[in-house]
């Protein structure tokens, strides 16, 4: 079969879109081995010098730490709290509840520089700035559409007469909540709080605009390497970065053609 | 009724202008099989709901064994639900889904296993109890949502059309499962469709709903062959409506006149004054054909529909209009085809006077 002019052209449209999104992230792997000490692919030899540096630099280290766990608070906070709205207005659905998760879902649209503004402002107010907890607070409140979203996706799945049938054969609305509407929504409740985690992890704007020099997260700190210094090692946080998103992904894929 | 296990009275629910119950009373016998029967925007389903406390009353209460339970929540009231959908848990086993409303109560575990197997046995699943919901076909599923509706006992069992998503002959099977279930437990049954063949298949007796209000209850016998108003003659089987004068009374026999056809007319609990116009209803199946001549009336066919067991006739006559005639197909001796001349004709006892509605 001979292979048309027309497909060879798309074939190598899409590959070359492919690149073009793919190339400027993997280039970072080169210049994280660079043995030079400045921002640049490698001169003479590969070096692992600017990975022991991140390994070992407290700044580097704690910054990392400092997102992770606040990651972590962050998609549990808006999992529980993102969880309970939308089973609330699922089980209330009236007009009020769908006005309600519109409003809930509106932050989304808002330019994040506009929202750190208002954030900021707040947290001035009730003394949060610079804090970790303003910090996991205003995260939280960002990460909450995209859990309410993914939380509401599992509920429209589910019958609402398994809610009538609960409480039929005995279960308060209480228990009907805890032993048969959550444990059928738990796979959408999974995917918002790893959202939620992600908002959280790579969110700058907001920390800029709400810390000074107690908190300090990961993105921050490669913000400000940046501008201070162009120091390659921002480039092996990157690259060590993109290793770790592989394996998640990997992992879930895995999880999910296993179960 | 002498100590109903339910009672409702004066039962209203509004929704803005529109009365989905308008005024309905209802007593319930222990241990009978009642089913509500009606067009959608009847009524049955608000009337089953009220029962089973999902839908709050505007006006009127409930009442179980006489305590007033219409503000209890639906799980104080101790009834069962089945459900068209069937309504399992998605993330339970058979066997979780019939205990679950016996670990709700905080029964001991081995009492749990136990009564779960011996409700599954009754549906006939007992070798299911592991599977999950969702390798379960249809008909299965709606049997292990009985078996869950049965496990703790209630006081009675609400079943919320729970045949309607099946195919026919399944159907029709498990009707006399239910029947046959109902007659070996005792328990209340109340059951919503909007099947006729249901209705008239498995209950002790009948209410039939129209706009919210009770049209007519009774046993499936009285239903079919005396019903009230010509709602009831039209959606419980098929029906032939003949307006008529009445000509003569005689007692309980009427002679009633349509034109130039003259024929009698059973009027038993009936007023029927002479000279006055009546509505008659006819069941198809009660009608004779013959050759022409031999019956008082005689028509012409104008369609014929073969179904098996029956046939259908469909007859023109000058007065009367159409009249349909069912024939079992095993015994009619005639052999008829559009454009054929038959005669017709049926005993006075087969006419029902209509009370105008």
């Amino acid at each position: 079969m001979k292979t048309s002019p027309f497909r060879i052209f798309f074939n190598t449209g899409a590959w070359a879109v492919l690149a073009f999104l793919l190339l400027p992230l993997l280039v970072v792997i080169p210049i994280s081995l660079t043995d030079t000490s400045y921002i640049g692919l490698p001169k003479e030899h590969l070096s692992l010098q600017h990975y022991e540096n991140y390994f070992s630099s407290a700044e580097w280290l704690g910054a990392t730490w400092t997102s992770i766990w606040i990651g972590v608070a962050v998609a549990i906070a808006a999992t529980v709290l993102g969880t309970a709205f939308s089973i609330g207005c699922w089980l209330i659905s009236s007009r009020a509840s769908t006005i309600a998760r519109w409003v809930l879902i509106v932050p989304i649209l808002v330019p994040p520089v506009v929202q750190s503004l208002g954030f900021y402002r707040f947290w001035v107010k009730l003394d949060l700035i610079d804090t970790y907890f303003g910090v996991i607070l205003a995260h939280t409140l960002l990460a909450l559409p995209y859990v309410s979203i993914s939380v509401f996706t599992a509920l429209a799945n589910l019958d609402r007469r398994i809610t009538q049938a609960a409480r039929s054969l005995g279960a308060s609305v209480w228990q009907t909540v805890i032993s048969v509407i959550i444990p059928a929504i738990r796979p959408g409740m999974l995917t918002g709080g790893i959202f939620a985690f992600i908002v959280s992890f790579d969110e700058i704007v907001g920390v800029l605009f709400l810390t000074v020099r107690t908190v300090n997260t990961l993105p921050k700190q490669i913000w400000e390497g940046i501008q201070e210094s162009i120091d390659p090692t921002i480039a092996a946080v990157a690259t060590f970065l993109v290793v770790l998103s592989l394996i998640a992904t990997a992992a879930v894929s895995l999880r999910k053609k296993t179960a | 009724m002498s100590n109903p296990i339910l009672s409702i009275r004066n039962s209203v629910k509004r929704y803005g202008p529109v009365h989905a119950l308008d005024h309905v009373d209802l007593d319930v016998a222990e241990g009978e099989f009642l089913t509500l029967l009606g067009p959608s925007g009847s009524g049955k389903t608000t009337l089953l709901t009220a029962i089973a406390g999902f839908t709050d009353l505007s006006e009127g209460s409930v009442s179980l064994r006489g305590r007033d339970i219409t503000n209890e929540p639906p799980e104080h009231r101790d009834f069962g639900m089945v459900f068209q959908g069937y309504a399992l848990f998605p993330t339970m086993t058979v066997r979780q889904n019939v205990g679950f409303p016996l670990k709700i109560r905080k029964r001991p575990a081995s009492e749990i296993r136990a009564r779960v197997d011996e409700c599954l046995e009754l549906v006939q699943m007992g070798a299911y109890a592991d599977r999950m919901p969702s390798q379960l076909s249809g008909g299965q599923q709606q049997r292990i949502a009985l078996a869950r509706a049965l496990s703790f006992k209630p006081q009675v069992l609400l079943l919320d059309e729970p045949l309607s998503a099946l195919d026919k002959k399944l159907r029709a099977d498990l009707q006399w499962e239910l029947k046959a279930l109902h007659d070996q437990l005792g328990v209340t049954f109340i059951y919503v469709t909007h099947d006729q063949d249901e209705a008239l298949s498995m209950s002790d007796r009948i209410v039939i709903l129209k706009d919210g209000k009770i049209q007519q209850s009774g046993i499936p016998d009285t239903l079919y062959n005396k019903p009230r108003t010509r709602f009831v003659a039209d959606f419980l089987g098929k029906s032939n409506f003949l307006s008529v004068k009445v000509k003569s009374r005689e007692g309980d026999h009427l002679e009633c006149v349509a034109g130039e056809a003259a024929f009698p007319v059973d009027a038993t609990g009936h007023s029927g004054t002479v000279g006055n116009s009546a509505e008659i209803a006819l069941r198809p199946e009660r009608i004779r054909l013959t050759e022409p001549g031999k019956e008082f009336l005689t028509g012409t066919v104008k369609q014929v529909s073969y179904l098996g067991e029956r046939c259908q006739v469909l007859l023109t006559h000058s007065v009367l209009g159409q009249i349909l005639v069912s024939c079992p197909t095993w015994k009619s001796g005639i052999n008829p085809n559009p454009g054929l001349q038959l005669g017709f004709g049926w005993d006075a006892d087969a006419c029902v006077i209509l009370e105008a509605e």
